[in-house]
């Protein structure tokens, strides 16, 4: 008796730590779909309207699959070479906003003069949603660099504020034991306030993304010409209808999405060991 | 002691904290004379500014008036000179243990190599050896505290100052610790400047034990502890020299909880 509680205890412990997730979302997964199915076959009957921008799953799926050997019906484009036309942006304009607002946020978290100089700006420039700059830098830089300028905006702001507070977060007592071994002004910062940032960097570099993302997508369904990308499919795919290769092509930013937030995290799992604070 | 030189003066030295606008008295008229290789405890009640007069001699908080100085030169900067071991341990964790050690030596730009031979050496002394390559995280409270004095002692410093190093360590730990620091003090003959509010520490440690007074600190009475060591806690003597420094210290507790009570 005693014995079978026992295992049982342990059985349901091993299911806590490991099957329980993978079971949990599979399960939520397959309910999701059925209810679609559902969803699918009631406005089919009703052979409303609305049935159209609802295919079934199976039939979104077979568009997924399609879309990687076909062309696209409307953008008239495979697509591998949608995501990639968007991802290439993604990552330039992230690159461009971490390489920028790392060191200012170092700076702006350390020195006063820098955060007095540079708050008022940020307090102004921060609320304002990205894509309110989408018709000024579309038309300003057109198709390639437009939705880039756009990443940038919106991925420049997290980092720079988490970085700021990574520096603020730098434990005093740390900086008191580094000035007692003799640490010059250099040092403190090289050694104890930029590796003490990191962790708080890479915080910001995973919320940046999630937002780069969104950023690209909606600046490139603005109608430039010679846009292409996974926003500018999604608008031309609608415009006819298709919208089985509509939800594929979300499907594939949700996939992009989550495999750049999954480098992100390995990136941040390899300094966490690296660093010995894991 | 037997009249060796003075390493550390302080006479008449005082620290006002000013906090938007409020002006709070941390130590008054602070005198003491720290002689070399001398082990010194400041002892007082909490809040006494016995912390505040280690930073001073840092050179972590400068001071508002009198005289600090250090082999005749007067302090107002941190420097390698002294040493300070925290409560808080303050080890740098992304740093190896051995990392940790060679902070000091890497900032003043000693080479690898040498550095190397430098924290073998004090790796061996406070017995770390085979944990060159842990991170903080994975030791030990003591543990924690051993690599603390490494480092500080790898500086070579001429003082080594202690803030309450055992205060978050459980009570064998703790005795434990303050033997194998005497091991180490008698090893490098170092200048110890030791901050604790137990007086069965001080007694054990000390060769002469400041009693502060309450806020603003300033010296009530140094107590000489004339006992060979290792010392033995049950003994009659070291009871006795207890007892002689709890009589000192119970006014002063009175003071300070009497404050706490009814702030002026």
């Amino acid at each position: 008796m005693e014995q079978t509680r026992a295992l049982g205890e342990m059985f349901r412990k091993y299911l806590t730590d490991h099957f329980r997730r993978i079971i949990l979302g599979v399960l939520a997964l397959a309910i999701f779909i059925a209810i679609w199915y559902l969803a699918s076959w009631r406005l089919n009957e009703s052979n409303g309207v609305l049935a159209s921008y609802f295919p079934y799953p199976h039939q979104v799926a077979r568009a997924f699959l399609a879309s990687f050997t076909s062309p696209i019906p409307g953008p008239e484009a495979h697509m591998l070479n949608l995501a990639a036309a968007s991802l290439e942006r993604v990552l330039i304009g992230f690159g461009i906003a971490l390489a920028i607002s790392v060191p200012f946020g170092m700076l702006m978290g350390a020195f006063r003069t820098f955060e007095d100089l540079g708050k008022p700006i940020v307090e102004v420039f921060r609320p304002i949603p990205p894509i309110a700059w989408a018709g000024t830098f579309m038309f300003a830089f057109k198709a390639f660099w437009g939705p880039i300028a756009i990443v940038f905006v919106g991925a420049f702001f997290p980092i720079l504020i988490n970085v700021i507070f990574g520096v603020r977060s730098v434990d005093p007592v740390l900086m008191d034991a580094a000035k007692t071994l003799g640490a010059s002004r250099k040092h403190i910062f090289t050694k104890v306030i930029v590796p003490s940032t990191l962790p708080y960097m890479m915080t910001g570099i995973k919320v940046g993304l999630g937002v780069a993302w969104m950023c690209i997508v909606a600046a490139e369904m603005l109608p430039i010409r010679g846009g292409g990308g996974l926003g500018y499919a999604i608008w031309t795919i609608s415009d006819i209808g298709r919208y089985d290769y509509v939800y594929s092509i979300m499907i594939m930013i949700a996939i992009l999405s989550i495999l750049t937030a999954g480098v992100a995290g390995q990136v941040e799992q390899r300094l966490y060991k690296w660093m010995g604070m894991k | 002691m037997d009249g060796n030189e003075v390493v550390i003066k302080m006479q008449d030295l005082c620290k006002v904290f000013t906090k938007d606008k409020l002006k709070v008295e941390a130590v008054n008229d602070f005198d003491l004379e720290v002689e070399a290789g001398e082990f010194v405890c400041l002892l007082g009640p909490s809040g006494c500014g016995k912390t505040t007069v280690l930073r001073l001699v840092a050179g972590l908080e400068s001071k508002t008036g009198g005289i600090l100085s250090l082999n005749g030169t007067s302090i107002t900067a941190p420097g390698s000179n002294r040493g300070m071991v925290f409560q808080e341990f303050a080890l740098f964790p992304w740093r190896t243990v051995r990392k940790n050690i060679e902070f000091g030596l890497e900032v003043k730009g000693i080479p690898e190599s040498k550095r190397r031979e430098i924290s073998d050496r004090y790796i061996d002394l406070v017995g770390l050896k085979g944990f060159e390559n842990t991170h903080p995280r994975e030791l030990s409270g003591g543990m924690k505290q051993r690599v603390g004095i490494a480092r500080a002692l790898a500086n070579e410093p001429a003082v080594l100052m202690m803030d309450e190093p055992f205060g978050s360590l459980d009570a064998q730990t703790r005795n434990l610790m303050q033997k194998e620091l005497l091991r180490i003090w008698s090893a490098t003959g170092k200048t110890i400047l030791f901050v604790t509010h137990s007086v069965d520490e001080a007694v054990f440690l000390a060769d002469r034990i400041v009693v502060m007074t309450a806020r603003p600190g300033s010296v009530k009475k140094i107590i000489p502890v004339d006992l060979a060591r290792p010392r033995d806690r049950t003994s009659r003597e070291f009871i006795a020299i207890r007892g002689e420094v709890l009589a000192e210290l119970e006014a002063e507790f009175e003071k300070a909880r009497a404050r706490e009570i009814s702030p002026d």
